[in-house]
């Protein structure tokens, strides 16, 4: 068996793995870091602007075998295993959440609170917003008070979304562009937009924070040794204490010959998904249901967000194409008066072109040529506007909301592969209607607002977006699986970082708070580890 | 986009000159074009979208993942090339066009509509597809070129650029006319 010492491994190699590492390796210049991925590295800018063209003439996906067929989980919202994670192709949305999501159990008796101050968290925002260099405006509502501005100014709004921006806000709602982690000028070896709008899937100038980057700059300065390809199955307990001594894997082109990782200290940095899968695949004797798991609340309240969607129809001039990857958000419904039905969503807007594609055939069915096709594309292109709608609302997990093995699901390895099974808890369920009619409410003002009117009922989603949970944080041993920091109750050496580590899923896009929180467990990580 | 379910071999494949339109489709085609695209390209704008046509088709990879999506993902491969039925569809309409009385260009409108009218619903093609998907290359020639940033500038009459490079501030003002 191969050995590999080191002060930190870090199993996985995402968004919040590629942030915590970068502010470790500052803060410890002294620790050897060691990144363990189970997909490969796309070290390969030089061919996006290619991969870019592919896609779209081709629909081919940009990132070249960015997933390993035999390690998917029924209910993931993504394939995508590699170097950089689902964030190699995020939108890079960067919302903060609210106070409120961090005290539903207080103010609102639902759910529970987070075991961390606010005021604690939004300081890590700020870092968070300043490594992935957000571009951002303050919000317009007070409560979204903030301790240090956006490291750039807003993604300016292109002529449409300054067209809907005037219509949206008739509705008495108000509206920012919404903060992205997007390069309006070069920064930290990226470069600036060239808005080919193409942002959730492959950026060619990267201008969208892709961790990627972060990783080639550590490897290039020595901070972090990488191991790509190589899937970590088990973490292994000291024999005498309750600590872990090891991480086992294979590397992909050796599936037979093991690779064992020895450190001071371990970080679980594999989302949502594959921190609970590794934690309830460890189980030994001592842990039978699996490590950090006496709580019994590991792969427990798997959360994220539901959404419901809409498209409006509207008199105002808009030209689709312009920057369909921006959008517009009101965070007017992040606070529910505590006297009032509780409801909390974001709400968002994009351009659209949508019903408005051109067509071979009139509504007679009579085949359309060349002119005749352009000018009934035109006449119903340039009759008032689409507009995207969207609210991401509270959707809070039950304990049953969650991440078992799947015995009918394995890989080469004959690992069971992970389910997740999102359930809301009862009040949630219970509410589903009044927010479905409370949303739908919301986008018809809106619609009325320019003699507009909604195409079509607006939509619930299948799957929750944004998920987090599996590993939750609370207080104490009983109330979750990590302290606040990340470190597990039960291995003292033993870190989850990231979206598990989240007790609810908040009602607005979650990469900017894992990485926040990730921060946070980063300054802890290092203060743990003894010179 | 013609999709093969994730059984399909891994394949990036360029087509085989067998597969390709040759010289003679293409002015076949060449000559079609006038027909189905807007005036506004002119000559040498309409054989300007033939020939992107027929290097999409010849730039064509078998097998290859498309986005696998996100929310409910999945694996799937581009399908077959949709060029191998091309060259018959081409003679077909050739000698369809020679039937009623000599090239397709210079039949009257409504006997060309109506020659490509039977030749689409023969081939099953109700509306223009995302991509071109094999079914009739008519069809395929319109969807390249009306789902082509260009097309959507001309529909608006505005330089919008979609999915191009563009500088920010250029979006922050309301889109320039073409002529302009």
């Amino acid at each position: 068996m191969a050995v590999h010492d080191t002060d930190i491994c870090v199993i996985g190699g995402g968004i919040t793995a590629a942030m915590a590492v970068e502010k470790i390796a500052t803060l410890r210049p002294d620790l050897r870091i060691t990144v363990v991925e189970a997909g490969r590295s796309i070290f390969d800018r030089q061919n996006r602007i290619e991969y870019h063209r592919r896609s779209m003439a081709y629909g081919e996906h940009p990132w070249h075998d960015d997933f390993i067929e035999d390690q998917q989980a029924k209910g993931m919202i993504s394939m995508t295993m590699a170097v950089g994670g689902q964030a190699l192709h995020w939108g890079g949305a960067c919302n903060r959440f609210s106070q409120e999501d961090l005290r539903l159990k207080s103010l609102y008796g639902l759910a529970d609170d987070w075991p961390i101050e606010w005021d604690d968290l939004e300081r890590w925002y700020v870092e968070a917003e300043h490594r992935l260099n957000v571009s951002g405006e303050p919000s317009p509502y007070p409560e979204d008070r903030r301790s240090g501005p956006y490291p750039q100014g807003p993604t300016p709004l292109s002529f449409n979304l300054q067209v809907l921006k005037r219509w949206a806000e008739l509705s008495g709602l108000k509206f920012s562009p919404l903060p992205m982690a997007r390069n309006l000028t070069p920064f930290g070896g990226r470069g600036a937009c060239g808005l080919y709008d193409t942002c959730g899937e492959v950026c060619p100038t990267g201008a969208r924070y892709s961790p990627d980057y972060t990783y080639q700059q550590l490897i290039a300065a020595k901070k972090v040794t990488l191991h790509d390809r190589t899937l970590v199955r088990k973490l292994v307990l000291d024999p005498t204490k309750a600590t872990i001594a090891a991480a086992q894997g294979a590397h992909q082109d050796r599936p037979g010959d093991p690779i064992e990782y020895r450190a001071r200290l371990f970080v679980l940095a594999s989302g949502q998904c594959w921190s609970p899968h590794l934690l309830l695949l460890s189980a030994n004797s001592r842990f039978p249901n699996g490590l950090a798991n006496s709580s019994g609340l590991v792969g427990r309240h798997m959360n994220g967000h539901k959404f419901i969607s809409a498209q409006a129809l509207i008199d105002d001039e808009t030209f689709p194409g312009q920057n369909m990857t921006h959008s517009l958000i009101s965070r007017e419904y992040f606070r529910c008066a505590t006297d009032q039905a509780f409801v909390r969503h974001d709400t968002r807007v994009w351009e659209s072109s949508a019903g408005k594609e051109p067509r071979l055939r009139s509504a007679e069915g009579k085949l359309l040529l060349g002119d005749e096709l352009l000018a009934d594309w035109r006449a119903r292109a340039l009759k008032g506007s689409s507009v995207r709608l969207r609210t991401y609302y509270d959707s809070h997990p039950s304990v049953d909301s969650r991440l078992s093995l799947d015995p009918a699901s394995k890989n080469r390895y004959g690992d069971p592969m992970p389910m997740i099974e999102h359930r809301l808890d009862a009040q949630a369920e219970g509410r589903e209607a009044a927010t479905l009619a409370h949303c739908t409410n919301v986008f018809e003002r809106m619609a009325r607002a320019s003699n507009g009117r909604l195409t079509g009922q607006p939509r619930v989603s299948t799957y929750w977006d944004h998920p987090g949970g599996g590993c939750r944080m609370g207080a104490s041993p009983a109330a979750g699986v990590v302290d606040s920091f990340g470190r597990t109750h039960d291995h003292e050496n033993l870190f989850v970082i990231g979206a598990p580590t989240t007790p609810t899923g908040g009602c607005t896009n979650g990469t900017l708070t894992f990485v926040a929180l990730s921060l946070r467990s980063a300054a802890k990580i290092a203060e743990s580890v003894r010179g | 986009m013609v999709a093969a379910a994730a059984g399909v071999p891994l394949l990036r494949l360029r087509l085989s000159a067998a597969d390709a339109l040759t010289a003679d489709h293409i002015l076949v085609l060449r000559d079609v074009a006038p027909t189905v695209l807007p005036s506004a390209l002119g000559a040498k704008g309409a054989d300007d979208a033939v020939d992107a046509f027929v290097r999409w088709v010849r730039d064509y990879q078998e097998g290859v993942p498309l986005s696998h999506g996100y929310g409910e993902p999945r694996l799937v491969r581009t399908g077959p090339s949709p060029a191998p039925g091309y060259a018959t569809q081409v003679a077909a309409l050739q000698d369809a066009a020679r039937a009623r009385g000599g090239r397709f260009s210079t039949l009257p409108l409504e006997t060309r509509r109506a020659l490509l009218d039977d030749a689409f619903k023969a081939a099953g093609v109700p509306n223009l597809p995302g991509r071109p998907a094999g079914k009739h290359v008519v069809a395929d020639l319109m969807a390249h070129y009306f789902g082509s940033s260009s097309a959507n500038d001309l529909c608006y009459n505005a330089r919008i650029g979609r999915n191009t490079y563009r500088a920010i501030r250029i979006t922050t003002v309301r889109p320039r006319p073409l002529a302009g």
